[in-house]
């Protein structure tokens, strides 16, 4: 198959194949299921045979024209495959998950087609070139993202809902803002066309207002742990596979791989994002809530990615790269051990749990592994991750600012254990045993792949190193 | 020897450990004989590398300079040397020792993968493999830890937390020095310690004295030694991160970085060693548990290892290496002997232990050495390394660190004579029962580590020249006098001497101190615990507020309070409640213009139409 085709239907299939959900769903719960384990599927598949391709590095773009002079355009390059791969291999694991997880909610169709239709729309996110159809999948995403956080429909969910839809939405206004004055300031929307283009100092603030509201970066990180009313399962995909990582990758994609920035905007950057690491490592120490302390890691790691593109040296970016895959095994599989662990004890606060590892051996295992390897220690891929990131923040000249991501690696295991020996040691409270073992299959494979992602760290990051190879075009 | 044999001391312990997982937890035997096995195999390759000496290994790992790099050569053959035999010895002891302990399999299985991170990190010859596999033995040792009881997690976390915050250090350090050389590998770095690169070297020496357990990150020590299992401690805190820490400060110190004499980094590490000697050694001293007071002496110690690097003299140098692998010899034996008394007594407390050297003679006897070996009595081991490391101190010309270091050896000379007195010997304690001496594999690896003690101190040549002085090699300058076993034993020089009074002042003390207790030997440390000014501080360490680890922690906690309530919180409420409350305003502020009067729509309308028609004009230009 041809390399333009590949990504237009690593697009299409999931976005149109969400809508027919609702069909299969009428015919029987288990056609659904069937019907979106396999769209899953094959949506994580097909970036896969874009592998060779892009480890050549090599850069192709699938064009289809559209009226009013807007193409529709795909850039296929080693930082979208990455990405894509990534996304759409987690996304597919939660689906799977949640087979059991959400097996005996009502809604089921509306949420494998808003699940889907939020991969499908990262995947055109991923893969547009053009910052219109950026901007649509980026709004298409708000919305899942909204339907699915209020999934239980319960008066405060979906006010959490609402809240999370108006802040990433408010971002996302002010980010077609900075859209416009690109456009007014080059004349197209075109992102191959415009690489290198120096942009001004407001295009930047505003553009990265829409990408810090979704990346949750302070000061509009809020929404996130709010979120965490949402089914576990969708808490993993905004923060493992999706949601979150669209606004880093859209800071790779725009401000490393396209635009110039202003000076200063580079030497405040890496200060802005590792001040929002610390508070929400700060944050998340102080929290009692099991999903709400995952929240806040997530942020704190979000700071980190952000650093290492903000550095804006090869090591940081690749760093940042291999740290979105590490983050994403990690921390969905933090989130679905916490799901295992909600679904059995209907508990949320840490403090009323323990004991949990006599029961649920394998769920404690695969959380402490996930654990590892978000703090960044070795043999676990964070460690890569979270290493390449300090030398190349060390190797920009910004020694404090590495100072200060390491010493929030320490506040991260502080909190990490603490909810490790909460949760699963000391006394038990209660027999809850571990119950589908879909679920169970699916943390184990996590931690396993956390794990082996770090012993063979060396195969991501061959595509890694091309990735920011082909992203860098000043001279570092 | 093909260079891939290199990797054979990673793989090898990692494969095993594997298996050790996979095999079922009942089947014991199988177990222990493939372990032991496994162990002599390994101590096997120890002696083949010693004598191979140079073979080195690369093959491109993440790009960048990041490559898995394995060098062996002097220095790492006798380190590898020394980790392979003390997991050989550990093992055999394990046998016995651990054998009805629940969670065996995990048990073999994090001894043989530490063993496998110790190797991996002495070969590497670039910084990233180094790293990883310094940063994975924290896992083993946590996992080891936890295997203690119920309650041993809590001191598992601890020494998580103490070596993950060393290691991040270490990580900047490395980061730094990568960035001012441009280079990852060990064999080609070579700068002087000076502006940035100085915050580099305290960074990395964070890293190897915190792996070494030197004060102020030892704190999870004495803590593991009650909740770990003793062969964990004669294997990890005694033994293994001995050799490690040390092999990393002496290569910090000699070859990454050029160490002057009195420089501000040379004193610095020197301040740390004598600081971290007197203070261990004064907590060990007051001990009531047999393994807690041994766990303090593994911290004191580290202090003549950093003392001794800390001169930048030859001699000082080598005192401070070969007191590390001496240490590593008599502590590890040391924890085997309080092994075997706890195995045969069921406790460790020196109230209810008493007399027992009879029943128990081979223990007593390798205790004894083992003791006497650590309190630098002639002609053992200690005292030669120990002897170096004063010659080192005072030809620095601070007399200040000869004096801490002799004061260590008081202390703890005194501290060996109430542990041994309240176990061994006075009358036989009645709160045990009768006891026999312990197997075989429990008490050879404590005699063999207490012949080794004999020795390394009277045959002091044959370690001195084979292992200790051609790591010095291209280090001293030229012409310098390297032949340190002419004066070794010497006791009649100026410095022998003092030590020797030491002794004699540490043995009233304990007479002393043992009649004022009512003849209890336990009781023998008392009026130094009670002396003024001292209680008091007694008192404070005994509430751990000098434990860096609880002050670390609660600094944490409110840190982490100020960043949520201070920052986290208002950013919230700005969104929760001023822009809730902002829309509220501009909905009543409409409410109220809707008021259902058509003239008032009207007004509406035409004023609306009139700013459109503004807009428009000013944008067409009027």
């Amino acid at each position: 198959m041809n390399i333009k085709l590949i990504a237009l239907l690593t697009v299409f299939i999931p976005v149109l194949g969400s809508l027919t959900i609702p069909l299969a769903g009428r015919i029987s719960r288990q056609a659904r299921s069937v019907w979106s384990v396999l769209l899953g599927a094959v949506t994580a598949a097909l970036p896969l045979l874009l592998l060779p391709f892009a480890l050549s590095g090599k850069q192709d773009i699938a064009v289809r024209t559209l009226i009013l002079g807007l193409d529709f355009k795909l850039i296929i390059d080693p930082l979208s495959v990455f990405m894509s791969i990534v996304s759409s291999f987690v996304g597919f694991l939660i689906i799977v998950y949640s087979l059991g997880y959400i097996a005996h909610e009502r809604h089921q169709d509306e949420y494998y087609l808003m699940v889907l239709l939020f991969i499908g729309s990262m995947m055109g996110l991923v893969f547009s070139a053009n910052l219109v159809f950026m901007y649509v999948f980026w709004e298409i995403i708000g919305i899942c993202c909204w339907r699915l956080i209020g999934f239980y429909r319960e008066k405060d969910h979906v006010l959490k809902a609402d809240k999370a839809f108006l802040m990433t939405f408010f971002g996302a206004a002010v980010m077609l803002l900075g859209f416009i004055l690109i456009y007014n300031q080059t004349g197209t929307f075109d992102l191959t066309a415009m690489r290198g283009t120096l942009i001004s100092g407001t295009a930047v603030l505003f553009i990265l207002l829409g990408m810090f509201s979704k990346s949750t970066t302070m000061p509009l990180h809020t929404w996130l742990p709010d979120a965490g009313v949402a089914p576990t399962t969708v808490t993993a995909l905004l923060h493992a596979a999706v949601l979150v990582k669209i606004g880093v990758y859209a800071f790779a994609r725009l401000f490393l791989f396209t635009f110039s920035l202003p000076a200063g905007w580079r030497d405040a950057l890496p200060i802005f994002v590792v001040v929002s690491s610390l508070v929400a490592a700060g944050a998340a120490t102080v929290e009692n809530d099991f999903k709400r302390i995952l929240a806040y890691s997530t942020i704190s790691q979000i700071g980190y990615i952000f650093l290492g593109f903000s550095v804006y040296t090869p090591d940081g970016i690749s760093g940042s790269l291999l740290f979105i895959l590490m983050h994403g095994l990690a921390k969905a599989g933090l989130f679905l051990c916490a799901g295992i662990v909600i679904h059995a004890t209907h508990k949320r606060d840490i403090r009323e749990m323990g004991g949990l590892i006599k029961t649920m051996p394998v769920t404690a295992v695969a959380f402490l592994a996930c654990a590892f390897s978000v703090i960044g220690l070795p043999p676990f891929g964070g460690f890569f991750s979270k290493l390449l990131v300090i030398t190349g923040t060390v190797k920009a000249g910004q020694v404090w600012v590495a100072a200060v991501a390491l010493f929030t690696a320490v506040l991260t295991m502080f909190y990490l254990l603490k909810v490790f020996s909460k949760v699963f040691l000391g006394e038990a409270t209660e027999t809850a045993p571990e119950k589908t073992r879909g679920m169970v299959f699916v943390v184990a494979l996590l931690a396993v792949l956390s794990l082996l992602s770090g012993l063979l760290v060396a195969y991501p990051m061959k595509l890694v190193e091309t990735a920011t190879t082909s992203i860098i075009w000043w001279n570092p | 020897m093909t260079p891939q044999t290199l990797l054979i001391p990673i793989l090898l312990p990692a494969g095993l450990a594997v298996v050790f997982f996979l095999i079922p937890s009942r089947v014991k035997l199988v177990r222990e004989v493939l372990a032991v096995l496994g162990a002599s195999a390994l101590l096997y390759l120890g002696f083949v590398f010693f004598s191979v000496r140079n073979l080195s290994w690369k093959t491109p790992w993440l790009g960048r300079g990041i490559d898995f790099d394995l060098r062996l050569y002097h220095f790492s053959a006798f380190i590898l040397l020394g980790l392979t035999g003390f997991l050989f010895l550990i093992t055999l002891y394990s046998t016995v020792k651990m054998r009805n302990t629940p969670r065996l399999r995990e048990y073999y299985g994090y001894v043989f993968l530490t063993a496998a991170m110790a190797n991996g990190a002495v070969l590497s010859n670039n910084f990233v493999p180094l790293i990883f596999f310094w940063g994975g033995g924290l896992l083993t040792l946590y996992g080891l830890i936890t295997i203690g009881g119920q309650t041993s997690h809590r001191t598992a976390v601890k020494s998580l937390m103490l070596g993950g915050f060393c290691d991040f250090s270490m990580i900047l350090g490395i980061g730094i020095l990568w960035a001012k050389t441009g280079t990852l590998t060990l064999s080609e770095i070579s700068v002087k310690p000076e502006g940035v690169l100085a915050a580099a070297f305290i960074l990395m020496m964070i890293g190897a004295i915190g792996k070494a357990g030197a004060m102020p990150f030892h704190t999870w020590i004495p803590d593991a030694a009650v909740d770990a299992p003793v062969s964990v401690m004669a294997f990890i805190p005694a033994a293994l991160e001995k050799l490690l820490g040390i092999y990393l400060l002496a290569r910090i110190a000699l070859d990454f970085f050029h160490l002057e004499k009195n420089g501000a980094m040379a004193i610095t590490l020197m301040i740390i060693g004598a600081a971290t000697i007197v203070l261990a050694v004064f907590m060990a001293l007051i001990q009531k548990d047999f393994k807690r007071l041994l766990s303090y002496h593994a911290v004191s110690q580290v202090g003549y290892m950093i003392l001794g690097i800390g001169t930048a003299i030859p001699i000082g140098i080598a005192g401070g290496i070969f007191h590390m692998i001496n240490h590593a010899m008599y502590k590890s034996g040391l924890f085997l002997s309080a092994g075997s008394v706890e195995h045969r007594t069921g406790t460790t407390d020196l109230r209810k232990l008493g007399g027992l050297s009879r029943e128990m003679p081979l223990t007593a006897f390798g205790f004894a050495v083992c003791a006497l070996a650590i309190s630098g009595v002639w002609p053992l081991n200690g005292f030669v390394s120990k002897e170096m490391v004063f010659h080192g101190a005072l030809e620095t010309g601070y007399i200040i660190f000869a004096i801490a270091a002799w004061a260590g050896a008081v202390l703890t000379f005194a501290s060996f004579l109430k542990a041994g007195h309240s176990v061994f010997l006075g009358p036989r304690s009645q709160d045990v029962p009768r006891v026999k001496e312990s197997q075989g594999p429990v008490v050879l690896p404590i005699l063999i580590l207490a012949a080794l003690c004999i020795l390394f101190g009277v045959y002091n040549k044959l370690p001195l020249q084979t292992f200790i002085t051609p790591i010095l090699d291209g280090h001293a300058a030229p012409g310098e006098h390297l032949d340190f076993t002419s004066h070794a034993l010497s006791v009649f020089n100026p410095v022998a001497l003092i030590s020797i009074g030491c002794l004699i002042l540490a043995l009233l003390l304990h007479i002393y101190g043992w009649r004022r207790g009512g003849k209890k030997a336990h009781l023998a440390s008392e009026p130094v615990h009670t002396f003024p000014g001292l209680k008091q501080i007694y008192d404070l360490a005994e509430a751990r507020i000098f434990d860096i680890y609880e002050q670390g922690i609660r600094f944490l906690r409110s840190l982490s309070l100020v960043l949520f309530k201070g920052i986290d919180r208002p950013i919230d409420a700005v969104y929760d409640k001023g822009v809730t409350a902002v829309g509220r305003a501009f909905t009543r502020l409409f409410q109220s213009a809707h008021n259902g009067h058509y003239a008032n729509y009207l007004a509406w309308c035409l004023g609306g139409l009139l700013v459109l028609v503004g807009v428009i004009g000013w944008f067409v230009g009027f």
